[in-house]
């Protein structure tokens, strides 16, 4: 499945999770394995419960292996995030309500410590990526939840990560606006110099093929990867990737794949 | 470019809903005042109409007649009482404030004190005053002001570290996923979070705090105080007296709420 011959940027060897709670023991991951090439988009697919967060939850070092191994840069997830290598988009957009827009993106560069001048050159760049030039003085209520949405994937950038970690950033939004966002996602991502490696959770099937190259289906109970769909479409894509042919295609493998998992545990 | 002047729409309705105009705060304020007016009036004819006397109920003309005989020297003591109630409640408050600060670094601290803190609320810690007399002496102002002080100061730790451990997970892990330290943990989540939980303790402070500073000042304090006053008024009958002085004590504590409010328009400007 893995193309490439460069060193993966991260991966997972035989990884698995256990939750223990006062019912007794739930396995979230049973050895998983996977390997993701520098700057892959790759789509963490599967019904609820098949451990797709918990895959990128502990890529971020904020949940960890009960057992196996996982690399991310050779290095631990722990040393990982020390190093700031990766950004992250929640489903809720999780801005902070007393800073403004602009203080908000600046977040991550203030606990870095990046000096102030700096901090709002990079700012303004991020906010006039995502069209939020005119916003950087509004607070966070006084805007939509597609901008409020916006306005975090621009403060997950704003340090320049080599890894975003996305888990359903855009699943609370309406039809319209996820599809306007999906794509200003894959050209900010397209447009930033060196290609971040993208990690992004998702429910809906014509999402994780819109995005990604690579589609994980995951199955529940206990999770693991059921199957990996290869997505060829050409980049760049547009509103018109979604209406070819090709796009049906993928949309109908990952469906398979998802039914296959729901024939295996109904 | 749509999109754009979809979005500059967008953020104009909201500012607007943000702030309330000139005649939406007016019609807000003009049911209290009107309802303020009527009672008074009504409490004026009662007691014309029904010849109250003068010791049981006087009305409100002349209870405003007799403060404005001598209202320099009724604001003079009011002031001796509000400060008091000021310093008790800086006290109060900012020891709540800290010790919230100290429970959220050791949970174990918080499992013990916080629920006996919110069961204080329940004690009515005025009715101290008589062994604070004792211990601080009842003619010092120390007696009041550690009464004010032990009152504000439940309710804003309870309040305070409510605030302080508001931020949900999201908000924590995004922090961790900057690597953050535990001190900006602190000063650029947990603070700004609990700013408007302080905000609301200061809120029902300064009004226990007023009371607190009157009630403890009847059983015992210096001559020029305000509550020391009202008793002694009363106790010979003279309830015009007592009565304007009752009205400098509101007036006080208007003033105390009315800062609290200010301030805090002041320091949290993203609440509307």
């Amino acid at each position: 499945m893995q193309p490439s011959t460069t060193q993966p940027i991260i991966e997972f060897d035989r990884v698995s999770k256990i939750y223990s709670s006062g019912a007794g023991a739930v396995s979230a991951l049973h050895e998983v394995s996977l390997a993701i090439a520098p700057g892959e988009f790759i789509a963490l697919i599967g019904p609820s419960g098949c451990g797709k967060s918990t895959l990128m939850r502990l890529i971020g070092d904020l949940e960890q292996p009960s057992s196996g191994n996982l690399r991310v840069k050779s290095k631990t997830p722990e040393q990982a995030r020390r190093d700031r290598d990766y950004g992250i988009v929640f489903q809720s957009p999780v801005l902070y309500e007393w800073r403004t827009i602009r203080k908000n993106v600046e977040l991550p560069l203030e606990v870095m410590g990046h000096p102030a001048a700096q901090r709002s050159e990079r700012a303004r760049t991020l906010l006039n990526l995502v069209g939020l030039e005119d916003f950087g003085d509004a607070f966070p209520h006084q805007l939509s939840g597609g901008m409020q949405q916006r306005a975090s994937i621009a403060r997950a950038l704003s340090f320049e990560p080599s890894i975003l970690l996305m888990d359903e950033p855009f699943g609370a939004l309406d039809e319209i606006t996820r599809e306007r966002l999906q794509l200003e996602l894959l050209n900010i991502w397209g447009s930033a110099g060196q290609q971040s490696t993208v990690i992004f959770v998702t429910h809906s099937i014509p999402e994780a093929v819109f995005l990604a190259d690579r589609v994980v289906v995951m199955s529940p109970r206990p999770g693991r990867i059921e199957r990996i769909v290869p997505i060829t479409l050409p980049r760049p894509r547009d509103f018109e990737t979604r209406e070819s042919p090709a796009f049906f295609q993928c949309e109908t493998a990952v469906r398979e794949a998802l039914r296959t998992v729901e024939r295996g545990h109904v | 470019m749509s999109e754009k002047a979809l979005l500059t729409k967008d953020k104009q309705t909201s500012n607007n809903r943000a702030t309330p105009s000139f005649a939406g705060s007016l019609s807000s304020f003009a049911p209290p005042l009107l309802t303020f007016i009527v009672v008074i009036a009504l409490w004026e004819a009662a007691v014309r109409l029904f010849r109250i006397p003068l010791y049981l109920l006087p009305a409100p003309s002349q209870i405003i007649a007799t403060f404005a005989e001598r209202p320099g020297y009724l604001l003079r003591i009011g002031m001796a009482t509000f400060s008091n109630a000021l310093a008790g409640m800086a006290i109060g408050c900012g020891l709540g404030a800290l010790v919230a600060a100290v429970c959220v670094r050791w949970r174990l601290i918080a499992d013990g004190l916080i629920p006996l803190s919110v069961g204080a609320s329940a004690v009515p810690i005025v009715a101290l005053s008589p062994l604070l007399g004792i211990w601080l002496g009842a003619i010092n102002p120390a007696s009041k002001i550690a009464v004010v002080a032990i009152m504000t100061f439940f309710p804003t730790l309870v309040n305070v570290y409510r605030g302080l451990i508001a931020p949900r997970a999201d908000a924590l892990l995004l922090l961790r996923s900057y690597a953050a330290s535990e001190r900006d943990v602190f000063l650029k989540l947990r603070v700004p979070a609990a700013l408007p939980f302080f905000f609301n303790a200061l809120r029902i402070c300064a009004t226990l705090a007023m009371i607190g500073a009157v009630v403890a000042e009847f059983f015992g304090g210096p001559q020029n105080a305000l509550g020391v006053y009202i008793k002694s008024q009363a106790g010979i009958l003279r309830t015009p007296e007592a009565w304007s002085a009752i009205i400098v004590a509101s007036l006080y504590g208007l003033l105390l709420y009315g800062a609290v409010l200010l301030v805090e328009r002041w320091v949290i400007p993203w609440r509307r």
